[in-house]
């Protein structure tokens, strides 16, 4: 069978080297989607139009006629497809499961103390998970992902593209926020009175979050004195201070001038810093208006820098919402309704906080149905979102609150490309993804089910 | 996501105070009322010969007694125009659990045939109401599949506001639940009972058929004893749990198996030529694509979900293309929703298989309607727009097949039980405190 091994060897390599060559010429080249409707998000519809993809990142658009095809440009025909940017799920669990039932795949929460700030999810995110690819081939491109939702503070979450050769490549922002959750869920209130352990109460989980948040401050002043001392200690003058008085060993100055001894780290009341300090971003997490009202004071107390989550049964406090001025990742939607409500009461959220001027994303809060995130955004419209902000909800608005607009959520030029072509209406059910570009790679558009699916359809 | 789970949860059953409280409710006069509708200028969808542009339905007595381009029907007739809206059947649920407070699942013992629906059911349950929202008529509730056989369903209409014994479907031919995989493993394996594998769980249930078959025999021999003259024969003892899988092998009941794997599938097929009974349709069948030939020789339907994966391992291997792939192949399909959240937009999850595998639209409709009945066995009451069918009908807002379409009315055997027009609720026949 085998010939001539190193003939064979010096084959593949050869082989190979050409392949690498010809795939980085490949890379190096232009793509242009030519004859698409472009939903640029930012600024419009344009017919027919050009996109032209370069070194990763969207070089140029327009319409067919304004936009210079590059000479040795790959030309892909997208006339009569849609092509938009990449979507965003603001709270997913992708790449913290495989299978919900097997408890083993899971990586939520750790529930064995309320406060968990120093859980990072890139800790567990699993870059290979087969839920990814399932979730792009529906044009998601990026996410949140955030720890399970039964602790105050579950840890931080992380922003991910969802491609790339390693982990790393996946994890575009790490720690780029923390949920903090207030809506009865976080109880430890389990099994009776015997079982309970504190915190069981509101009162109970909210006066933890505020000595929580004192011990940080705490911590930091501690820091902050012992940075003050370590200065003071490093300045040239005290410097010299100090080697005159080696010369006297017995000086009871000499103590003083020993460098000082940092506070010992303690990495739960650290990973609070940043937010503490308004650096960074809190997701406060509620369902209801009273705990709602119960959270933003506590995050106000504390200056927190805030959006907020869910909020879905918050109804009768819409206007309260609007007068934070603060973002709102909604729903999702399909959370039933309670006894009281109108069968639409969830469903109607978002056109009522666009309605009051608040800006809304979506989440498909699930992993394995997180390719299903653009149908409720479409869903939203039926009950009076127009259709142009439900888009922006899972795109622009995204990006913003995430802070990555700057490279994300809408095509312009010089942003990541990050772009979907599929045939139809981005929003609807029926609508057929047909591919995926993410920082420019023509995605594969195969995943575990359609491997499945192409083994016995025609068996 | 955790509704999957929810039906091991066991409810106390305080429902019966109210239930009993609210037994003396005299009916709403007007759902008894001979109803004498048209309903006009409307994109009608009838789920079995296409679509009628500007059509027009007479609803006579809860009945269709017209369909067309141009029907005649007496100028006394309530005029309802639908302004160019699209109007479909009313939508089926094959698979659900709503209205049972909770008590689904009888997980003391793997056969409990004899366990009945109706003594379980809410009819107060908000989830009625939301589905009809939603555009349901119709649904089968069904013991939980805790049990390799669980209990016999009842079939509902969605009648919110409506008393008890008025929402139940007259005449549905009876269910019961079969299951499989890991759920009796997982309820009983926890016990450390028997069943905790898949030989156990076939086992238990090949078990109980032969007991049943032991059981008639006993019975068959006592009559022929009576036939004969013998007036000192002693009967056999009545057992209820006997009479139920009895009934399963006279092919009395209709038999719908709760199954995700597709060695389970064949297995069951198998099991059920042994002892001679027939199956009506698998649920979830999740793996129906693998195995749609020998289902489809067996005239076995499924009621699948459409995209739902991974939730559990033997979920693993769903893919959104089952439905079509199966239907291509012969099956019968339905999409129902198991859930209290899909059943208020199973058009939505409908939808979908036009995409996964290019359903039509009518097959994708009759995934939730026709289809959905026949795995009921009501396929000739309800689940077209058809001359002589229960009036059961939805008016949408925009298009059923898509993200956007949404219920604007919805008729029950003609009289309208939701209105999205209307405030508060919606329905003109509830008020709060029913």
């Amino acid at each position: 069978m085998r010939r001539n091994d190193s003939f064979s060897l010096l084959l593949e390599f050869v082989l190979a080297a050409l392949f690498l060559s010809v795939s980085a010429s490949a890379q190096q080249k232009s793509v242009v989607l030519r004859g698409g409707k472009l939903l640029t998000v930012t600024h419009g519809t344009i017919e027919n139009g050009v996109l032209i993809i370069e070194n990763g990142k969207i070089a140029a658009l327009g319409p067919a006629s304004s936009v210079k095809i590059p000479k040795d440009a790959r030309v892909i025909d997208v006339s009569g497809m849609t092509v938009y940017p990449g979507l965003i799920d603001s709270e997913t669990q992708l790449g913290l499961t495989e299978i919900q039932a097997e408890e083993m795949t899971n990586d939520f929460i750790e529930p064995s103390d309320e406060i968990m700030p120093h859980m990072h999810v890139y800790d567990a995110f699993h870059a290979e998970s087969e839920l990814i690819p399932v979730t792009r081939y529906n044009g998601i491109t990026n996410a949140i992902v955030a720890p399970g939702s039964r602790d105050t503070l579950p840890g931080q979450d992380s922003f991910v593209q969802l491609a790339g050769k390693v982990q790393g490549d996946f994890l575009l922002v790490r720690d780029i926020a923390m949920p903090l959750n207030f809506s009865g869920e976080q109880r430890r209130n389990q099994g009776g009175f015997e079982r309970r352990k504190f915190p069981s109460t509101r009162m109970g989980l909210a006066a933890q979050l505020r000595q929580t948040f004192l011990d940080a401050q705490d911590y930091a002043q501690k820091w902050a004195e012992y940075e003050r001392k370590k200065a003071e200690y490093e300045k040239p003058n005290s410097q010299t201070a100090a080697k005159t008085d080696s010369s006297k060993p017995d000086d009871k100055e000499n103590l003083k001038k020993q460098p000082p001894l940092p506070p010992k780290r303690d990495l739960k009341l650290e990973a609070l810093l940043p937010y503490l300090q308004g650096k960074k971003l809190v997701v406060l997490g509620t369902e209801e208006a009273n705990d709602l009202q119960a959270a933003v004071n506590l995050a106000r107390e504390f200056n927190l820098h805030f959006v907020l989550n869910h909020i879905s049964h918050s109804q009768s406090a819409l206007d309260y919402v609007a007068s934070l001025h603060v973002p709102v990742i909604v729903g999702p939607i399909y959370e039933d309704p309670k006894p009281e409500e109108r069968y639409d009461a969830v469903y109607s959220l978002p056109a009522q906080l666009n309605k009051r001027g608040v800006k809304i994303v979506f989440a498909s809060y699930d992993a394995h149905n997180a390719r299903n995130l653009p149908y409720q955004a479409g869903f939203a419209t039926a009950f009076g979102l127009p259709h142009d902000e439900a888009l922006k909800a899972i795109t622009i608005n995204a990006a913003e609150i995430w802070g990555v607009a700057d490279s994300l959520g809408s095509l312009d030029v010089g942003k990541t490309a990050n772009v979907v072509v599929a045939n139809g209406d981005p929003l609807d059910l029926k609508t057929d993804v047909k591919q995926v570009f993410i920082e420019g790679k023509e995605i594969p558009m195969k995943d575990r089910q359609t491997e499945l699916r192409d083994r016995y359809w025609n068996q | 996501m955790f509704l999957r789970f929810r039906v091991f949860r066991v409810q106390a059953a305080a429902i019966w105070v109210v239930m009993l409280a609210a037994s003396g409710l005299a009916q709403d006069s007007s759902q008894t009322a001979h109803n004498d509708v048209v309903i006009r200028n409307a994109v009608i969808m009838t789920a079995t010969h296409g679509n009628i542009a500007n059509g027009s339905v007479y609803i006579k007595d809860g009945k269709i007694a017209a369909v067309g381009k141009d029907v005649s029907a007496p100028a006394s007739a309530t005029v309802i125009d639908a302004g160019g809206k699209y109007l479909t059947p009313g939508i089926i649920d094959s698979h659900s659990h709503i209205a049972l407070d909770g008590d689904v699942n009888e997980a003391t013992s793997p056969i409990t045939p004899h366990m009945m629906m109706i003594d379980a059911f809410d009819y107060q349950d908000k989830a009625i109401y939301h589905g009809l929202a939603g555009g349901v008529t119709t649904s089968l509730l069904l013991h939980g599949s805790a049990n390799m056989i669980g209990g016999q369903a009842i079939v509902i209409k969605h009648k919110y506001g409506a008393n008890r014994d008025a929402m139940l479907f007259p005449g549905a031919p009876r269910s019961i639940k079969f299951a499989s995989g890991e759920n009796p493993k997982r309820v009983y394996g926890s016990k450390d009972q028997l069943p905790s594998t898949r030989m156990g769980n076939f086992e238990v249930q090949r078990e109980a058929l032969v007991q049943a078959q032991d059981y008639m025999r006993e019975w068959d021999a006592y009559n022929a004893k009576i036939k004969s003259g013998d007036k000192d024969a002693t009967p056999p003892k009545h057992d209820l749990k006997m009479e139920a899988l009895a009934d399963v092998l006279r092919g009395k009941l209709l038999v719908q198996i709760h199954c995700y794997r597709a060695d389970e599938m064949l297995t069951e097929i198998a099991m059920a030529k042994e002892f001679g009974y027939k199956l009506r349709a698998f649920h979830h069948a999740l793996e129906a694509y693998k195995v749609a030939d020998q289902l489809a020789a067996a005239g076995v339907g499924i009621a699948t979900f459409s995209d739902w994966w991974g939730f559990k391992q033997e979920a693993w291997d769903a893919i959104p293309w089952n439905a079509v792939i199966a239907m291509r192949k012969g099956v019968k399909v339905a999409i129902k929703s198991d859930s209290e959240d899909f059943a208020r937009r199973l058009n939505q999850e409908a939808a979908k298989t036009m995409r996964y595998g290019g359903a039509t639209e009518q097959e994708a409709l009759q995934m939730i309607t026709l289809n959905a009945a026949w795995i009921i066995g009501v396929e000739d009451r309800v689940g077209s727009i058809d001359v002589g069918k229960d009036a059961d009908l939805v008016i949408w807002d925009g298009y059923p097949l898509s993200s956007y379409g949404v219920p604007n009315k919805v008729f029950i055997d003609g009289d309208l039980y939701f209105d999205r027009s209307l405030p508060g609720f919606g329905m003109p026949h509830y008020k709060e405190g029913m």
